[in-house]
């Protein structure tokens, strides 16, 4: 047959492929949310390597082993009880405990400080965002030009509420480095609390479908540290971006 | 072929055709166009409805290659985002619901009664308004192309409030929708149809459990599809309603809610996802047996698997909503879980079919195996995005495209291109040429893995799905150009397919009843079958007569 010994060793050089490129490319985690996703990766994405080259190997083995080689007729036996409930048992544990693994980081990314540090409120308009630093003097918004976007300054080692809203169409909050995103649905209050824990600047998008420029609904995360991100409230306290004023009724913008 | 051998079954092909008393009345009215335009032979519905299909499968395929070069580079390529957002949402939406649902139930259509020994479907000319709802449904949502501000571009999803009048004004939604309305209402019909032709049309001996797996399969399916298709066509209703008569029940600035249509368009959209994969299910099953010569290797689990998994899937719909936070995690991330262990059962199932078999591998076979290894791929990334912390990572973004791809294409469609080459010889008299069989299954299996498999790291680094443009920075270019590079492969496979069905039908080697040595019920009567189906039936005593037919001396130790 064609697909013989070197194609099954290459197969499984793709599958540790797949382990080794970075845990299949995902960034390293900037937050302390990030960090638990990032510990439930890469041991669930080595199963799922493991369970695909398992059977792999079972069909390449029939493949190469049961080729007709004569006209004798093989075992006609359909049935083989024991087999079979093993093969449906240890699905079952292997599912089960990624179930609580996995009930256990989501629990963990979803947990809310008691009283966060900074709480912001990023609201998504058909094609920027506004990020409104509450108990703060200081919006950020976008106008929906050129590909950088409005930026979000967050202070390292603090835990901040980011409080998803939107007045227009649905949209995603995601930085890919977070390892995290959340929905901004009109009518739905959705939040999560992120504690960043490297500096630096990253790109953030919109992962909701929104409509005409959703590709380029940009904007940038820069982390800083706790004094750097004090200095920079003080100097832009008060800079109400005009766009904002109105910013309830204005909210589709383009749209 | 090279595996023609003696056939035991001569003596059924010698069987003087009898007279056709019983044939419906009803079923041919005349040649050519005017007999299209008024059969309701169930065999002549089901290629209407396969070659529909498989033309709206040509339009879809080149959709996604103008998707996949205008990803090609970061900046404009061929189209710009309004046009590109009309073009991805076409595309999803042509091969959901104009290709490979329709596609599963012409199979069934041609395929179902013949399996159980039956003259008809159960209700012949609601099968034909069924394939007429299909045909002008599907032609209702490609008219948007036609109208001036171009067809639907929601995406197949067509999320509120987005997909309401004043964000999405164009005409070409209302057409979408209604082509919802209509082909939902033509897939109801279908279903109707094999659940009570199962149920009620089974030849005498021909009891559920010795049924062939597709046949279990589409009865599920259909059940399925009775569950989910209604939920669809309402909520296109109640969406029509919105976007002209302002009926406010999805728009928030009305007091509706959005979150609504993404609860009924899932429970529609989950179930619907094993309703265009247990078809599928079914014929792999039946060509691992077949090309294995061995029984289907625990068939009782395996129907009970199929069970199972269409039990669970009216129950997971939520997974798909994790990231609204108006999915309870836990419930839906359990029961999605869950619904990978009867799929897992199927798997060794398969294997034990092959299993100390005498394999052989002509096209369909190797489109199988082709099922096997990619199928699972979308499986276990499947099983990943089931753990709510990892989808909010992965949800909407290329890691999911790659995901689905590989069960529906990687899965689904090579299975569907498994049962082409297997029953061709039976709907046509007629064998399709094995080299060109080869070459179009290696510029399938070689083209969908490129394209797709680097769409894993695309998502995983953070490259959004439905977006009409990337930028230089982020460091998607060189997996996009792999990524279309293998789509290019895979849209010149259809030219070797597409060669391949002209010619054998021209002059392709005669296939004779039964050139595979099959096992179950539409390989004892004639390629063509006759209106009526068949002259003989073999006797019923297993879940395969022609199998046990021709091996007298196994009878004692068939299957039950």
């Amino acid at each position: 047959m064609r697909r013989s010994s070197p194609a099954r060793l290459a197969a499984l050089g793709v599958a540790l492929a797949a382990l080794g490129g970075a845990g299949c490319g995902m960034p390293d985690p900037i937050t302390e949310q990030g960090e638990a996703v990032s510990r439930l990766w890469t041991p669930t994405v080595a199963a799922a390597v493991v369970v695909g080259a398992v059977v792999w190997v079972l069909a390449l083995w029939s493949v190469v082993r049961y080729r007709r080689r004569n006209e004798t007729l093989p075992s006609q036996v359909a049935e083989h009880i024991p087999i079979e409930i093993v093969y449906t048992v240890v699905p079952i544990v292997i599912v089960a405990i990624l179930f609580v693994v996995g009930a256990a980081t989501t629990t963990e990314v979803e947990e809310k400080a008691a009283d966060p540090d900074v709480v912001v409120q990023v609201e998504g308009f058909q094609w920027s965002w506004r990020f409104t630093y509450l108990d703060e003097d200081v919006i950020v918004s976008g106008d929906g030009s050129g590909t950088d976007g409005p930026e979000l300054v967050l202070p390292a080692d603090r835990t901040t509420r980011l409080e998803l809203v939107t007045d227009d169409v649905a949209h995603s909050f995601w930085v890919p480095e977070f390892l995290t995103k959340r929905d901004l649905i009109p009518g739905v209050d959705n939040e999560i609390d992120v504690t960043p824990t490297e500096t630096g600047t990253y790109r953030g998008r919109c992962a909701e479908y929104c409509g005409l420029d959703h590709w380029r609904m940009y904007f940038q995360v820069r982390i800083v540290t706790p004094e750097e991100f004090a200095t920079w409230l003080e100097e832009n306290a008060g800079d109400v971006d005009p766009a904002a004023e109105d910013a309830p009724e204005e909210g589709e913008g383009a749209g | 072929m090279t595996t023609v051998e003696e056939d035991p079954r001569d003596e059924i092909a010698l069987t003087p055709p009898e007279e056709e008393p019983d044939r419906p009345p009803s079923s041919v009215r005349g040649r050519g166009l005017l007999g299209l335009l008024t059969s309701t032979d169930h065999k002549v519905i089901g290629l209407m409805y396969i070659v529909t299909a498989l033309l709206f499968f040509l339009l879809g395929g080149a959709l996604a290659t103008v998707v996949r070069v205008e990803l090609y580079s970061p900046g404009t390529q061929v189209v710009e985002p309004g046009a590109y957002n009309q073009v991805f949402t076409m595309h999803g939406s042509v091969m959901i619901y104009l290709f490979i649902t329709p596609v599963a139930f012409g199979l069934a259509n041609y395929l179902v009664p013949l399996q159980i020994g039956a003259k008809e479907m159960a209700f012949p000319r609601l099968n034909a308004l069924g394939y007429w709802l299909f045909l002008f449904g599907g032609l209702t949502m490609v008219a948007g192309f036609l109208t001036a501000d171009g067809p639907a571009a929601f995406g197949w999803t067509a999320y509120a409030p987005l997909s309401e009048a004043i964000r999405s004004p164009a005409i070409g939604h209302d057409l979408w929708l209604l082509a919802i309305v209509l082909t939902g209402t033509g897939t109801v019909t279908a279903a109707v149809n094999v659940v009570a032709t199962v149920l009620a049309m089974r030849a005498p001996g021909m009891s559920m459990f010795r049924m062939p797996i597709f046949t279990w399969n589409m009865l599920v399916t259909s059940v399925l599809a009775l569950i989910a298709f209604p939920v669809l066509t309402s909520a296109a209703v109640m969406m029509l309603a919105d976007r002209n008569l302002d009926a406010q029940i999805f728009n928030p600035e009305g007091g509706g809610h959005p979150v609504l249509w993404q609860h009924l368009f899932w429970f529609f959209g989950h179930p619907e996802v094993y309703i265009v994969a247990l078809p599928f299910f079914g014929i792999v099953t039946e060509v691992l047996a077949v090309f294995s010569s061995r029984p289907v290797f625990g068939y009782r689990g395996l129907v009970l698997a199929t069970f199972a998994i269409a039990s669970l899937s009216v129950g997971v719909w939520g997974h798909h909503m994790f990231t609204t936070g108006d999915a309870a995690t836990g419930y839906f991330s359990g029961l999605s879980l869950l619904i990978a262990v009867p799929t897992g059962v199927k798997f060794f199932n398969w294997i034990g079919t092959m299993w100390g078999g005498r394999l052989r591998f002509p096209t369909p076979m190797l489109f199988t195996i082709g099922f096997l290894l990619l199928f699972v791929m979308g499986g276990v990334t499947g099983v990943l995005l089931a753990l709510p912390a990892l989808d909010f990572q992965l949800h909407d973004s290329y890691f999911v495209v790659a995901h689905f791809h590989y069960v529906m294409f990687g899965g689904s469609a090579f299975a569907l291109y498994a049962g082409i080459y297997y029953w061709f010889p039976k709907a046509t008299g007629r064998l399709l040429h094995e080299g060109w069989g080869r070459v179009h299954f290696v510029m399938t299996f070689v083209g969908f893995n490129v394209t797709f498999l680097v769409q894993h790291w695309l998502g995983a680094m953070g490259m959004p799905r439905r977006v009409a443009d990337y930028l230089p920075e982020d460091g998607f270019t060189l997996l996009n150009r792999v990524s279309t590079v293998g789509a290019i492969i895979m849209a010149a496979s259809v030219f070797p397919l597409a060669w391949n069905i002209w010619r054998s039908l021209r002059r392709g080697e005669p296939a004779g009843d039964d050139p595979w040595h099959g096992h179950t019920l539409e390989w004892a009567t004639t390629s063509p079958p006759p209106p009526h189906n068949f002259d003989h039936l073999p006797p019923i005593r297993s879940n395969r007569p022609v199998w046990d037919e021709r091996h007298p001396e196994h009878r004692e130790v068939a299957h039950r």
